[in-house]
């Protein structure tokens, strides 16, 4: 049995991760710790999973690996605690709120011996492999360009460290462009080399002081160039929290592709609007499953540390250019 | 009212049909292609002139519906004589020729009517009208996409596939949305943009995205371009705002669809979607324009302004993407002041 413990409740992917490591035959779920001891009698009675008062005393349950759902910011303290005990690592996006923290980690990670996942789900979205086995068949010929949202609704009406400038690092860019920086690198395998980035205040404006709004285009080593919209654009009753598609452009004709379409449409008298429940399949469980595969295999998943370090340069290079107005070179 | 069409491609069928219906006299067509010309001018019963100049003393409003290229000399003209012109989008191939003729014809006391038809798509528009009336709050983010085929396939010698004279999809499509943007979320101060003719030569057709900052601090994607495969069209609005969230996906108002199997092996295998309207957005944009030229009405729904402005924003989109930098557009108009 590989023995996992999560690593706080900040992140409230957390409470869907419990679902999914109770859901893997290979798993013990051991419990969590959290800095919040309120949060913590909360969610340990609500999922009946031992809390622990101490990050200490969780890792003295001898853990294979630790989930970390804590706040952005404080991703590097957590990492240095399961490399001390020698703990496999899947870490929450973004890995960090800056380059260094990200590098320190990665480094951490390879000098313990310990492996490093960045927690980006959206590499096991059937459709968006789906995609990626097309282009790696030459389906599309060159990818010329893409055009890309992951739009959501401002995630601080379920935690409000979503909208702190330094334990999330920012706003709507520091919250939704990993995602789509890293399925891009996974489609072109190629480097960015330049980030351009527009960013304002307008949506939510006067609850919090971080960026709400967000354009940005990367322009890769090859030629191809992509935009990806972060906006917080969708409204907190909005059928669901948000979604994320692309449009790739290539040689050969195009493609249009949506992680989150295989939905329906459910109106209850109870809540009086409508929701789009979704059908598809869980991109968190299988993700879940690779961490624990790849501790059991003892391989590198099939996504690591070092790609939520690539997509951290990448959200460092947007504010930049953002304060800039400029594009930003970045170097491979 | 007598007026004249000039040219008689696509453009210029359609705009002499919206003519038709109202009470004018389709004075004259002329055109370079005489045959297509004649054609057209026997729908209309219509006299055909053998030069744009001959035409011009028989009308009192002018059509300009040929090639951008034609657009600056024949409404320079058109202007000094007095003639009031509606000229099909873009106004010009340039911000300096776009400027010239909005002047020319301010000081000859001539209407200028430009064609940015999108404004009078009824989903544009009622989008533009939740906007204005506040429902949706301060404009934030806004989304424009308009993708289709490469037009003119199998005539190599259009005008659409020579950049001198079509400006490229960056002006002849992508102006489209350069303008509504403009119209729905306010001046427009930056632009930064990449295409696949920058980036990669020697492909078939171009696409581009650009980003666009505005006055107000709102800010804009725009989508264009003619990669798709024929017979695919496809448009979406998205405008998200302080308030509340406009969105008009592609391809899902569509109210029709039709499924018919096929009685020949030529049939098209697949039936574009039908979205019919009791009143064409062609035929709506020229009666508008029939109500200002007759004094019915005085409040333009685009001016000539607007017209210059859409041809600055699409240059500034062309010169970014040409060199990697955002453009300003102040920096175009300054450009303009110095020629």
């Amino acid at each position: 049995m590989i023995r996992v413990g999560i690593m706080s409740f900040a992140h409230l992917h957390a409470e869907a991760y419990v679902h999914n490591l109770r859901a893997n035959p290979h798993v013990e779920l051991v419990g969590f710790a959290d800095d919040d001891a309120v949060r913590g009698q909360q969610f340990s009675s609500q999922y009946s999973l031992p809390f622990f008062d101490t990050y200490e005393e969780l890792f003295e349950q001898n853990l294979d690996g630790v989930v970390i759902c804590s706040e952005n910011s404080r991703h590097l303290e957590m990492v240095q605690m399961a490399t001390r005990h020698g703990t496999h690592v899947l870490c929450e996006k973004p890995l960090a709120t800056t380059v260094n923290d990200a590098e320190s980690m990665v480094q951490a990670c390879r000098s313990a011996g310990v492996i490093l996942m960045t927690a980006f789900p959206m590499r096991f979205s059937p459709p968006l492999m789906e995609v990626k086995r097309f282009l790696d068949a030459d389906g599309l010929g060159r990818v010329y360009a893409c055009n890309s949202t992951n739009q959501g609704e401002c995630p601080k009406h379920h935690r409000s460290w979503f909208v702190d400038p330094v334990l999330a690092g920012g706003g709507a860019v520091s919250d939704h462009v990993v995602h789509l920086a890293d399925v891009l690198a996974w489609y072109l395998d190629d480097a960015v080399t330049e980030v351009y980035a527009v960013a304002n205040k307008i949506l939510y404006s006067g609850e919090t002081e971080v960026e709400t709004g967000g354009l940005v285009m990367l322009t890769y080593a090859k030629g191809t160039f992509a935009t990806i919209d972060c906006s917080w654009s969708k409204p907190p009753y909005y059928p669901t929290w948000g979604g994320l598609a692309l449009d790739l452009i290539g040689e050969k004709g195009v493609i249009t592709a949506n992680a989150f379409k295989q939905v329906m449409t459910v109106y209850r008298h109870t809540l009086q609007r409508p929701v789009y429940a979704y059908w598809g399949s869980d991109a968190n469980q299988a993700m879940i499953d690779e961490f624990v595969a790849s501790i059991q295999a003892k391989r590198q998943p099939t996504v690591t540390g070092e790609d939520g370090l690539r997509a951290v340069r990448i959200v460092e290079a947007a504010y930049r250019s953002i304060a800039t107005g400029q594009p930003i070179q970045v170097l491979a | 009212m007598r007026v004249g069409i000039v040219g008689s491609g696509f453009m210029g069928n359609v705009h002499a049909q919206a003519w038709s219906k109202l009470p004018v006299t389709i004075a004259g067509i002329t055109s370079l292609d005489r045959r297509s010309a004649e054609k057209l001018a026997a729908e209309y019963n219509a006299p055909v002139y053998d030069s744009f100049h001959k035409l011009l003393d028989h009308v009192d409003v002018v059509d300009i519906c040929t090639p951008t290229y034609l657009h600056h000399e024949m409404a320079l003209a058109a202007a000094r004589q007095k003639k009031h012109i509606v000229c099909e989008k873009p106004l010009a191939l340039n911000a300096a020729d776009a400027r010239e003729i909005v002047d020319v014809a301010s000081q000859m006391g001539v209407k200028l009517l430009v064609g940015h038809v999108v404004r009078f798509f009824p989903e544009y528009a009622q989008a533009k009208s939740i906007v204005s009336e506040g429902q949706i709050g301060h404009v934030a983010v806004v989304r424009l996409t308009r993708c289709s085929f490469k037009p003119a396939r199998g005539k190599p010698d259009s005008w659409f596939h020579d950049v001198s004279k079509s400006g490229g999809m960056m002006l002849d499509l992508m102006i489209h949305d350069f303008d509504y943007a403009r119209w729905v979320a306010g001046e427009v101060v930056s632009v930064y943009a990449r295409n696949i003719g920058n980036q990669f030569s020697g492909a078939p057709a171009d696409y581009a995205l650009a980003i666009l900052t505005h006055a107000n601090g709102a800010i804009t994607h725009v989508e264009g371009g003619w990669v798709y495969p024929a017979p695919m069209f496809r448009t979406s609005l998205e405008v998200a705002g302080s308030h509340g969230l406009i969105e008009h996906p592609a391809a899902s108002s569509a109210p029709l669809a039709f499924y018919l199997h096929r009685t020949s092996d030529d049939a098209p295998a697949i039936a574009v979607p039908t979205s019919p309207l009791a009143e064409d957005p062609y035929a709506v944009q020229i009666r508008h324009f029939y109500d200002l030229l007759s004094g019915r009405d005085d409040q333009e729904r685009i001016t000539a302004e607007d017209g210059f402005e859409a041809v600055c924003i699409a240059q500034a989109a062309i010169e970014s993407a040409r060199s990697g930098r955002p453009v300003m557009i102040e920096s175009i108009k300054q450009e303009v002041v110095r020629r």
